[in-house]
């Protein structure tokens, strides 16, 4: 309850600086639409090509584009923020600000998580929802409650899997101060834009187990349009468990050699 | 100051190479920028090779889609302009200042900036690039005659995408958030320029603008050189668009500079 509280403080705090530039809304929204407008082409100039793609036609990959969009936009409203402000350019690590963040009477993991909001975000979780709808609204296979339920439980284990991986990266900025794990991360995540299936056998692996984009939005794509596997959607539950506890750990391993920064 | 003349050669080529030695400390920086460049491509690459399978989309099989993206990546890295989005900062510091003071041309601290970058970039991309075509086999089959053509049509499609991002990087005179226009000029290059799939697969209202507007030769008509087995005749119009636009970006930034110069007012330094 306490937590929650504290959000809402966060979401506040945030807001009141936000709204002080009115100017990057406008500048913000011309990045979502652009975004969206660079997708959408992507998905369409294939598919006026093709008929199928793997097994996935125009319905599944926009579905799949909507849902990294929704992804992307629930990253960049706390996530990414958050973890930026620890670890990004000029962050606390290697500022040394990071003394103050410690000392204050919150668990650290919450308050590297939860603490910055970018509320511009939403609009990008709007187009993405857009793009979702948009998709099921073409003709397929119809929308079922054990399809919705699928998608749900997935989609929570995807976003858990991401959340993870992001506080996985942040936690190396602690061996090595200066590199932008992040920015690597940024990278590799943009790959989720097209199912894992389409990518070459040496690629896949490691895109389903060690960097599982796969996992965070073929798999709910494919439980909203098509049908999940019972295994995938399971093992993917169990991932999501298991690489939330390890990367919990890896960050309180790291903090354990922070040494604070003395200029 | 004039943007360009008189030349001071020899202050700007030491500024070229003292720009370049400080960005090799900072290596690790600037591979993970370039490795965020070469994902775009990267993806559509693989898009497009799954999309061929054995057979082929539009006349082209798998092995001749890698052999475009490896080359668009290599083009694409080799004319990205990221100065232009340093420009902005420089106008809204005061930075200029210390540009104008020296006894040099300003524009020799961009251009400094630029080829302190390529060599940079390029040092991370080309072995990058390398290494897929070990895993990927592409197929390229240039003519004869192309090699020089393409070398050509990159330095061509180099100086017009920075003369272009340039222009649109000085309208920070007027407003402060004009790099704002840079993403878009970078949405239009990825839609247009060859990136999410070559030109000639482009549904045929893209087709049209992409082969009009500028953004085609700042990167997708060099690596069609290589690859596209273009005609004469399609070789003659896409060297004149080039070289128009080209004339028309350096025209453009000449005067949003001059103009622009007049409203300045140093803040800080």
């Amino acid at each position: 309850m306490r937590y929650l509280r504290l959000i809402g403080r966060f979401v506040r705090a945030s807001a009141q600086q936000d709204l002080a530039y009115r100017a990057n809304f406008l500048i913000s929204l011309l990045h979502s639409v652009l975004n969206l407008g660079v997708g959408v082409v992507g998905v369409t100039v294939l598919f006026g090509q093709v008929e199928t793609l793997h097994g996935w036609d125009l319905r599944g990959t926009l579905a799949l584009l909507g849902v990294y969009l929704n992804v992307s936009a629930l990253r960049g409203l706390f996530l990414g923020p958050s973890l930026d402000a620890l670890a990004g350019m000029d962050g606390e690590v290697w500022s040394g600000r990071l003394d103050f963040t410690l000392l204050r009477p919150v668990d650290i993991q919450f308050l590297a998580s939860f603490r910055y909001w970018r509320l511009f975000s939403l609009t990008d979780l709007l187009l993405g929802m857009g793009v979702v709808g948009a998709a099921l609204s073409l003709p397929g296979s119809p929308l079922t409650a054990g399809r919705l339920a699928a998608f749900a439980v997935s989609l929570a284990a995807g976003l858990t899997i991401l959340y993870a991986l992001l506080l996985g990266f942040t936690a190396l900025v602690f061996w090595s101060p200066g590199f932008l794990f992040g920015w690597l991360f940024n990278g590799i995540f943009q790959m989720a834009r097209y199912p894992v299936a389409i990518y070459p056998g040496w690629l896949r692996p490691a895109l389903t187990w060690i960097v599982p984009v796969g996992l965070i939005t073929t798999a709910p794509a494919q439980a909203l349009t098509g049908d999940l596997a019972l295994p995938t959607l399971l093992g993917g539950v169990g991932l999501a468990g298991l690489m939330l506890t390890a990367a919990s750990r890896l960050f309180r391993t790291g903090l354990r050699r922070y040494a604070s920064a003395s200029s | 100051m004039n943007l360009i003349a008189p030349l001071n050669s020899r202050g700007g080529w030491a500024l070229v190479k003292s720009t370049w030695t400080s960005w090799l400390q900072y290596r690790s920086f600037f591979f993970l920028l370039a490795f965020g460049w070469m994902i775009p491509p990267l993806i559509y690459l693989f898009v497009w090779s799954a999309a061929a399978g054995q057979d082929h989309v539009g006349g082209i099989t798998r092995g001749q889609f890698v052999g475009y993206y490896l080359i668009l990546i290599l083009v694409n890295q080799i004319t990205y302009s990221q100065t232009n989005w340093t420009v902005g900062d420089v106008i809204r510091s005061g930075g200029l200042n210390a540009w104008l003071l020296r006894p040099m041309p300003p524009l020799f601290h961009a251009l400094s900036s630029e080829l302190a970058g390529k060599v940079v970039y390029l040092t991370f991309v080309t072995p990058v690039a390398a290494l897929l075509a070990l895993l990927l086999r592409p197929e390229i089959d240039p003519g004869l005659a192309a090699a020089p053509l393409f070398v050509l049509s990159v330095a061509l499609a180099w100086a017009l995408r920075f003369v272009w991002g340039l222009w649109i990087a000085l309208l920070a005179f007027w407003a402060t958030r004009a790099d704002a226009l840079l993403a878009v000029q970078d949405a239009l290059v990825f839609v247009l320029a060859g990136v999410v799939a070559p030109v000639a697969l482009l549904p045929a209202y893209l087709q049209g603008a992409a082969r009009f507007l500028p953004f085609r030769y700042m990167v997708g008509f060099p690596v069609e050189i290589l690859t596209g087995h273009l005609t004469g005749d399609e070789l003659a119009v896409g060297f004149a668009m080039q070289s128009a636009w080209l004339v028309i970006a350096v025209a453009l930034a000449y005067q949003v500079w001059r103009v622009g110069l007049r409203r300045y007012t140093a803040i800080g330094g």
